[in-house]
This record gives C-alpha cells, structure tokens and sequence, in this order.
C-alpha cells in the first residue's frame, strides 16, 4: 500500500447466501483510496456500493480479499477489535441520521466518546467543538424530534466527527433532505475532505451530491466500471454530463 | 451525559409501558411474598421449648373418633408423664357469629395448669377459673378483640356438639403461640351431654424432651389391643399433621406460588424483548460506533434490572407494609392472627426479581448479540 493511501482494496469479493442461490454483491474489487480524497461511490440499486463502503468501515466483513484500512487488514480483526478500531477511526453517517430519540443533540454526539478514557469536562470540550464545526452550538440541547432534517444529519456529522476519525463513510447523507440542507451537508463534507484532515467516501445515487467530490467512481453488478486500483474514477465533469 | 444517565432514558422512554412492567412485577412479587407469607404461617409448627414437652393422644382412627375417659386413670400412671388433661375441642359460634372465629377447649383445669409452660395469667385469677365450672379462661387477644373484660358472659352455640355454653370469664392468659383460645371446665361438657364418658384427645406434658419419644411409645403400648387405640404424638407432630388434613397445603400455595413467578417471567421477558427488538436500529448504530457485546449486554441487563428492582421495591415494600400495618385478625375474622413477613421471605421477593431480570435480558441480548451492524441498520423503525 503506498502510504499516501488511506484505503486499499485488493480482490475483494462479497458473496451472500440467500437460501440455495448464492448472490454476487461485490466481484474482485480493487481500488485505492488516497488520504484526503472525497470518493464518490455511484452505481445503480443492487450494484454493491454500499456493501463495498461497509466492508471499508468494518461494519460487514469480504467473502474474499483484502482490505487495508490505515494500514490495518480489517477483514483479520476480531469482533471486539473491529469494534475498538471503529470507534476510534471510522465516523459513520447515514441516510436517516440515525440519532437516539431520547437524547438530546449533546447526547447523541457524546455517545461514541462514552468508550473512551476522556473525563467529563474533556468530553464536552469536544462535543461542543463538533457541534459549532456543524453549525449547531446553540442546539445542542435539543432533541431529535426538535430539529429539521438538515440539523439532524449535522449532529450526525458530529457525531461522527467528534472522535477525530481519519475516515468518514456517509451512506447517502442527503437521501432525505431538501435541497437546501443537501447543499449544506455536502458543504461540509467537503470542507473535513478540503481541510486535508478526513478522507470522506460516500455512496450516492445524486450526481449533484457526487460533484462535490474530488473523485467518483461507478459500480456494476459488484464490479467497478472500469476496474482497476483507482483505474474506475471518473473526472467530476463526467459525472454532471451524466 | 454518562452510561447510568442513557440506560435510564431507554428504560423510560416508553413511560407507559415502563410504568406498567413496574406495576406487574410489583403485584406479582406482592403476590408471591403474600403466598409465601401465607404458606408458613400454615405450615410452621409450634418452635417453642415447651411445645416439644407436650404430648397429644387421639384415637388412632381419626381425630374425629372420641376417646374413653376411663383411659385418665392409665395415663396417670406412665412413667414420664407429669401432668394431663382431657383436651376436647368445643367448636362452638360466639354470640352471633356464623363461623368458629376462635376455638374452644373442655380442660380439666386443676390439671391443665401444669400444662401451660409458656403463657401467663394477665388478669383475672387462675384459682377462680379452678373453682366455677361454669367459668373459663380466655386468651388475651380474644379479649381485646370483643373488647372484654373479666365478668363478662361468653355464650357459644355448638355447632360440633348440640349443646351451648354460657361462660363467665375468670381469668386471661398470655404469651403463648395462639393467644386466642378459650378453654372451660371439661366437667360442665360432661353435664351438658350427660356424661358420655368420652374425650377429645389427650394433653399430656412430659418430664423432659428427652423422654418424649419413650412416653410415646408407652402410651401407644397401654392403648394395645383395646377398644379405642390411641396415637400419641408430639404437639408438633400433631399440629403438622393437622395441618394435612387441609390437604397439602405447602405444594398447593408452592405451585401457585411458581404458576406467579412464571407468569411473571413471560411478562418481563415479553416485555423486555419488545422493547429491544424496537431499538434493534439504534443498537446497530451503537454497534457501529464501536460498542462491544458486552457493552450491549450490561445495557440491557441493566435496564432489565431496573425495572425489575423498582417493581420487586414497590411490590415486596407494599406488602410488607400491608401486612405488618393491617388488623390482620379482624380482616381475616381470626383465622389468621400473626402474618409475619420474614426478612427470609422479602430475601426470596429480591432473589427472584434479581433471577427475573437476568432471565427477562438473556433473550434479547443473544439476539442483538447476533446481530450484524447491517441486519440491524435495515430494521424499519
């Protein structure tokens, strides 16, 4: 793996089981993902992007392959260590914000820095940070329920932010917004990946949300368009004529 | 924010449901320790030093079935044997009550005072009882129950034997097991029924409890072969056995008893695994955020644990308070006098509430145990 590279991908396939008939989900991936990269991954429905950016994130596990992840082969970590390594290196943020109800917006982007050694007051240091990062220090005690769509996924992106991962994986972050509040998240997004300090890999069916990426790159039926490490990405310009 | 703080939100998000696993939990611990509570006070025999000197004598057939009173001549003569008395129980309705609220027994009083070790006279004078045959002498706790006072007329309707007592109290007593009891002169029964000749039972106290078994024996082998056999038995053994003519009362109020906990057992297990199985989603996020199994696990088992602990406190609580605070003898019109909630018992309520809650978590942790971080994120909310 060259060590400008966050990811890398090596012959990664995903089979699954569904009773006797085995379903190809992803098919001899390779691909590198340099660090600081915004990664668009496009495709139809069916076509194994998001199964390809939870094998990435250490939330589902290859049929076959490798795949390093900041030096680390996630498919050889065991259960607990996966978990360990997640919370420490991956943000997630996905389509339905996924926020605990009954927390307020502080709570929510607390929860993943609840595993860590951090005391009280170090925490909410930190917390706060993301939540101005995002926009929403003012809301901080705020439930889900009390905020748009657009502040939820914001506090989701704090929440994903708020443990200084080196990679953030969002799974169609603007599916449910408005245009308006999709301009805004992907407006940050944009600026963790500009700042050079996150690489961000986003699975995306809207072309407009893949243009704020710095590559993006197509799957089909499990196989990347035109295969290869890195050989699938498209110029952006490319991805707005389609 | 920490952990405690975010277990208790989960617990009580759904406040209705919470509020009525607690309410189950409570009535069903109140329920088992009232069983239990219920259950000793059947099945507990006599534990006094003096009861373990006394010697019941009945007729071998049954309870029921009388015994001679020529037998009194015999008897006086066992080796071991330090004072007896004819023991026959009246059954009879005070005033105009339509159930034997308390018992009556036909003594021999001259002879009866040898056999009451334990109690004392709290009023009244002994010597009196001894000396009007149409006299008795009542428990302390019947007396304040009817508000009685030494003088006062007792009048029984038979209702085991056709005949009816008018008593005057002479004297109380106190201190024993049973502090309800009337006992009056066995001669005026003889009278009143025209002299039989018969007896109830035989109540006998022994030089020492280590005797006991030998006067036992004696008195079975002086009763062989005769007319009316005998069973001597220790007042424990006999109240036990007493006790069995209920039926058996211990399996029966065990088998509600665990018919309770069961029940209780499918509701906070029921219970449990909806409100899991609702949170399936966010449990995969917390899994995906890079919370462990076991971390998983201490949120449910806590949470399980909670609502089990605050239902067993409110349940178990409740009824020791009902209890000890209620005037059990005029709810339960005599038949029960003492329901002691044991710290044994409160100790069982907590066991099993503890047991339940561990049981109520098992399930559902296994299931989000299993379950991967993309099955869970798939749940519809």
């Amino acid at each position: 793996m060259s060590p400008e590279n966050i990811v890398s991908i090596r012959d990664l396939s995903k089979v699954y089981q569904q009773g006797e008939i085995n379903v190809t989900a992803l098919s001899n991936i390779s691909l590198d993902i340099r660090s600081g990269e915004f990664l668009a991954l496009m495709g139809p429905s069916g076509s194994g992007k998001s199964t390809l950016l939870h094998i990435i994130a250490g939330i589902d596990r290859p049929t076959s392959g490798q795949c390093m992840v900041q030096g680390i082969d996630v498919t050889q970590l065991g259960e607990s260590e996966l978990a360990d390594w997640r919370n420490q290196n991956v943000g997630f943020v996905f389509q339905t914000f996924n926020l605990i109800p009954v927390l307020t917006a502080y709570e929510n982007v607390e929860l993943p820095l609840l595993l860590t050694s951090l005391k009280g007051r170090q925490r909410r240091e930190l917390v706060m940070t993301a939540l101005e990062l995002v926009g929403l220090g003012d809301r901080a005690r705020h439930l889900p329920k009390q905020l748009s769509g657009g502040q939820e996924q914001r506090v989701a992106i704090a929440r994903a932010l708020v443990t200084d991962p080196g990679l953030v994986v969002a799974d169609e972050p603007t599916g449910n917004l408005d245009s308006q509040s999709a301009q805004e998240v992907m407006a940050i997004l944009q600026s963790l990946s500009r700042s050079g300090s996150k690489t961000v890999i986003m699975v995306t069916h809207d072309p407009k949300a893949a243009a704020f990426g710095s590559r993006s790159i197509h799957l089909e039926k499990g196989e990347l368009v035109d295969g290869g490490s890195g050989v699938g990405a498209q110029p952006l310009e490319h991805t707005l004529r389609q | 924010m920490n952990t405690a703080t975010f277990i208790a939100k989960n617990a009580l998000r759904n406040k209705r449901r919470a509020s009525l696993t607690v309410l189950s939990v409570a009535v069903s611990c109140a329920l088992l320790v009232t069983l239990l509570t219920l259950q000793r006070e059947l099945t507990i025999p006599p534990e006094s030093e003096a009861a373990s000197l006394r010697v019941i004598v009945r007729n071998k057939v049954s309870l029921a079935q009388p015994l001679p009173a020529k037998q009194l001549a015999t008897l006086d003569k066992i080796p071991g044997i330090v004072a007896v008395s004819p023991f026959t129980f009246f059954g009879g309705n005070f005033r105009d009550e339509t159930v034997t609220s308390f018992a009556q027994f036909a003594v021999d009083p001259a002879r009866f005072a040898g056999l009451i070790v334990e109690g004392k006279i709290a009023g009244g004078s002994y010597e009196d009882f001894v000396k009007d045959r149409n006299s008795c002498l009542v428990g302390a706790d019947t007396m304040k129950r009817y508000g009685l006072k030494i003088g006062d007329k007792m009048r029984f309707t038979g209702t085991f034997y056709p005949v009816d007592l008018d008593l005057r109290i002479a004297a109380v007593f106190q201190g024993t097991v049973d502090d309800r009891g009337v006992f009056f002169h066995h001669k005026l029964l003889d009278e009143l029924l025209g002299d039989i000749g018969t007896v109830g039972t035989w109540y006998i106290r022994v030089a020492s409890a280590s005797v006991a078994n030998d006067v036992i024996a004696r008195v079975n082998k002086a009763f062989e072969n005769t007319a009316a056999e005998v069973r001597a038995e220790t007042e424990r053994a006999f109240q036990m056995s007493f006790i069995s003519m209920l039926g058996n009362v211990k399996l029966l109020i065990g088998s509600i008893s665990s018919v309770v906990v069961f029940t209780l057992m499918l509701v906070t297990v029921s219970t449990m695994s909806m409100a899991i199985r609702e949170r399936f989603r966010e449990l995969a996020i917390l899994k995906a955020l890079g919370y462990r199994r076991r971390e998983l696990f201490s949120f449910i088992l806590a949470e399980s644990f909670g609502l089990a602990a605050l239902g067993a406190t409110i349940g178990i609580g409740g009824a020791w308070a009902f209890w000890t605070f209620t005037d059990l003898q005029k709810l339960t019109k005599g038949f029960l006098i003492y329901f002691e909630v044991t710290q044994r018992i409160i100790a069982t309520g907590a066991v099993v509430a503890v047991l339940l809650a561990i049981i109520a978590a098992i399930a559902p942790s296994i299931a989000v145990a299993r379950m991967s971080v993309v099955e869970g994120l798939k749940t519809l909310d």
